[in-house]
């Protein structure tokens, strides 16, 4: 792996590989100057349920939607925003009013020139329903009305302050698809060649269970001000193929029948970086890190000195090289690393100290062991149950889980009992309350947006239970104000409140994305801010 | 003639009916509902359930979308897919020709072998052996048979490509490791049946004519030894269907396989549906095929029906 800037390097010696924010791309350098024409194939693990932006829901699908659409802002790599479609906006004093400035030289690929009214068109389809009512319901909810006042400004109003908004504009729902494709697409829904976009690429053709082929698009010429070149992308043709087993997409980059692949498992890793032939790279995801979320609404987690004595008896470095073979990234917050809000003074302030949490249990009164050797109170052992739904479990999820299971089990007793279930046995063991220990990471680009609803007491995916007006009132904050040191300090106490004081969360990693290349393939790397795979825009093949 | 053919199109009515049906209640009865399958993981509010609940209708009671379902799908609509917001039979459509000329060219490749092996594999240690191996090939699990396949003969040599539904080069591996299996049961059963007509008497008449061992063995036993091989058809067809999800998801093959799984996987109630009644559909015709079959192998049967 060779890197080409002075940043990439310092960022390099502070985190053992590289990340998100550092790396938005590399293997520029192995492969020489950026060549313009070919095509290429990439084998991706996850196939999209959809290829319309306002559906997306898949973090993994997101490289496939930057080549067609594109919103009206991007990130840059310091973690602020930067003007895409747009050219600029001025947020009013109250925080309520968002005016932007839009490109007046942009077209959609069917022909219709973009404009204000086409941005208000797409923010409006939301108002259809049945069409996201998720997006509707969370990201847009203090959405009042989208005004346009001139064929190049359109005005956001907002109910109340919600600085979330610029993440919507800035993600694959806030993207802009062509006013007529909201019209005439035939499955509006599903997306397809019909849904025309701005973007570098058109999407040529979609097989299902198979492949999806991009074409340039040779009219493209208005890159965001970060992105690697300017004009057209440099690949003629893009085939993102879809192979699910992780040691097929590694054997098809060895053998060279694919020339890129994102998702390699630790367990194939080492056959990539003995290759001199291919290079790795791995990008830390935005958003939450995947953590273990503690019901507080019935015993035992409703006592802090057994949140606190779980979270001590694991051992979670130990546990995360078993399994990732030293390949994951220790998360200590509820808060991903790479997040700008992330608070590095939570780092070594816990966990993994066994007699910590035996004196802990002690003291909690579950002081008996049964003939397994749990502890129990009361004759009744000390059982949390952790439910995972199967459709959704990744990167080994179940096996960290036993590793955590037998960790817990020797160094303290207690019995985390795991079950991997349908979707439909899980979502009614959480509705029902039947769980004491909630899985989840979300890949937001704004950690607050998972915040939100994972630690509000009217979050959606609430699953703590723990109610906490001054928790609230700080999140509220942390949404409000669009002055980002105000937020980072809003976020730093909500971190403090529920991982330090509450011991609400045992934060295990931070999800991240793989890539692997064959040195003849430059350009290639990772999203600023999202952390996944970019688009192929800047992506070019040697000869 | 027409009486028998009138009652194999009504059973096979009954039989669909009967699927769909047992399919329908199957899902009505696993736990959580389509609501919660369609948030998955994502937000969920009162809001969102009660859209979600608008556009698929799922507010009238459980008995008037059953009827409405079998009143779509007789007239041939077979609703849309909750998940792909695309026709369900748009979604089969497309991903049925692939798994079709996997299927085919696996069984085809598996009875061939089957027969061969069977035949050819009569002397004692050849004999043993054949059936060794056979027995490890069935107990191997398919999702093995192609990764080891895949290393070895893409992987490794370049002779095959990995992925996708692109022309005969691309269909030799996942059609062989649907079909080893296959030939691995076939092979035995025939084997074994082989063994039992030529301890029959007329084997000894035949011998005693003057045939030669091969000659009883290819004109007479053989054709004994089909009849319980072909009991079998409906087993196959079951090996195929099923194989082809795993064969699939390894090859990164487009096909019914594929579909099923993550229709499965997210409560895709129409699309779910949709494949079973396909699946019905394969076993009446199949074991129809079998009926004839035992008519055009065994004459004594011709005899006895008409």
């Amino acid at each position: 792996m060779r890197r080409t800037r002075p940043a990439v390097v310092a960022t390099a010696l502070a985190l053992v590989l590289t990340t998100a924010c550092s790396a938005p791309r590399e293997g520029t350098a192995a492969a020489g100057r950026p060549v313009s024409g070919g095509s290429l194939t990439w084998a991706v693990e996850t196939e999209p349920i959809t290829f319309n932006p306002h559906q997306y829901a898949q973090a993994k699908a997101r490289l496939l939607v930057w080549n067609t659409f594109e919103a009206l802002l991007t990130h840059d790599t310091q973690g602020g925003y930067v003007p895409w479609l747009s050219t600029g906006h001025q947020v009013s004093a109250d925080g309520r009013t968002y005016t932007f400035k839009l490109r007046t030289d942009v077209t959609f690929s069917d022909g219709t020139r973009f404009h204000a009214e086409a941005a208000k068109a797409n923010i409006d389809q939301f108002s259809v329903d049945g069409y996201n009512p998720s997006v509707r319901a969370v990201q847009l909810r203090n959405l009042d009305r989208v005004d346009v006042v001139d064929p190049a400004t359109v005005v956001f109003h907002l109910r109340q302050p919600d600085v979330l908004l610029l993440d919507f504009l800035s993600s694959p729902q806030g993207a802009q698809v062509s006013p007529k494709s909201l019209k005439e697409a035939k499955n509006l829904k599903a997306g397809g060649p019909d849904l025309a976009g701005t973007g570098p690429f058109l999407l040529d053709h979609y097989t299902a269970g198979q492949e999806v082929v991009f074409t340039k698009n040779p009219a493209y010429n208005w890159a965001p001000a970060g992105a690697g070149h300017t004009g057209p992308a440099h690949l003629d043709r893009i085939t993102y193929r879809f192979l699910k087993e992780p040691s097929v997409r590694v054997g098809a980059l060895t053998s060279g029948q694919v020339q890129i692949i994102e998702g390699v498992p630790a367990t194939d890793e080492a056959l990539i970086t003995a290759n001199p032939q291919l290079s790795l790279s791995r990008g830390l995801n935005s958003g939450s890190a995947y953590s273990y979320y503690f019901n507080t609404t019935h015993a035992p987690f409703d006592d802090l000195r057994v949140r606190q004595a779980f979270r001590e008896a694991v051992d979670v470095d130990a546990v995360l090289t078993g399994v990732y073979r030293g390949s994951a990234t220790r998360a200590w917050s509820v808060v991903g690393p790479t997040s700008p809000f992330y608070d590095r003074t939570l780092e070594k302030t816990y966990g993994g100290d066994a007699a910590k949490a035996n004196r802990l249990l002690d003291e909690a009164g579950w002081t008996a062991r049964d003939a397994d050797g749990f502890r129990t109170r009361d004759g009744k052992r000390l059982t949390v149950r952790l439910v995972q739904s199967a459709p959704f479990v990744r990167d080994r999820r179940d096996v960290l889980a036993q590793a955590v299971q037998a960790q817990v089990k020797q160094s303290a007793g207690i019995d985390l009992n795991v079950a991997v279930v349908d979707q439909g046995t899980a979502t009614q063991a959480l509705a029902d309350g039947q769980y004491e220990v909630f899985d989840n990471s979300r890949a937001d680009t704004d950690a607050g947006a998972a915040l939100n609803l994972l630690l509000h007491s009217g979050g959606a995916i609430n699953r703590t239970g723990f109610q906490d007006p001054a928790l609230d009132e700080l999140l509220e904050q942390g949404q409000a104000a669009s002055d980002q040191a105000r937020r980072k300090t809003a976020y730093q106490q909500v971190q403090k409140l529920t991982i330090t004081d509450q011991a609400l969360i045992l934060p295990l990693y931070a999800p991240a994305d793989q890539i692997a290349a064959g040195t003849t393939v430059g350009g290639w790397g990772f999203e600023p801010a999202a952390g996944v795979p970019a688009s192929a825009y800047d992506l070019w093949l040697s000869r | 003639m027409t009486r028998a053919v009138a009652r194999r199109i009504a059973s096979g009515a009954v039989v669909l009916w009967a699927a769909a049906t047992a399919a329908y209640l199957a899902l009505l009865a696993a736990p959580g509902d389509i609501v919660d399958s369609l948030i998955g993981d994502g937000a969920d509010t009162p809001q969102i359930r009660a859209q979600i609940i608008t556009e698929w209708n799922l507010d009238r009671p459980a008995v008037v979308q059953y009827l409405d379902y079998l009143w779509r799908a007789a007239q041939g609509d077979l609703g849309r897919s909750y998940l792909l917001q695309r026709p369900v039979g748009e979604v089969i459509g497309d991903q049925l020709p692939p798994t079709l000329r996997l299927a085919v060219a696996a069984a085809v490749f598996g009875v061939v072998l089957a027969l061969v092996l069977a035949v050819t594999t009569r002397h004692r240690w050849v004999r043993r052996a054949s059936s060794t191996a056979e027995l490890i090939i069935v107990s191997t699990p398919p999702f093995l048979i192609g990764i080891v396949l895949l290393s070895v003969f893409s992987f490794r040599f370049g002779l095959f490509p990995v992925s996708g539904d692109q022309g005969w080069a691309a269909l030799v591996l996942p059609a062989v490791t649907l079909g080893l299996p296959i030939a691995g049961v076939l092979a035995q059963v025939l084997r074994d049946g082989l063994d039992r007509a030529l301890d029959e008497p007329f084997a000894v008449t035949a011998r005693a004519r003057g045939l030669t061992e091969r000659a009883v063995l290819m004109r007479h036993a053989l054709r004994h030894s089909l009849i319980p091989a072909v009991t079998l058809l409906g087993w196959l067809t079951g090996a195929l269907l099923g194989g082809a999800v795993i064969i699939e998801q390894v090859f990164g093959r487009p096909g019914l396989g594929q579909v099923t799984l993550q229709a499965v996987g997210n409560g895709d109630m129409p699309v779910v549906l949709a494949v079973v009644v396909l699946a019905a559909a394969a076993f009446v015709v199949v074991n129809t095929v079998a009926d004839l079959a035992y008519l055009l192998i065994d004459p004594r049967l011709r005899r006895s029906t008409s």
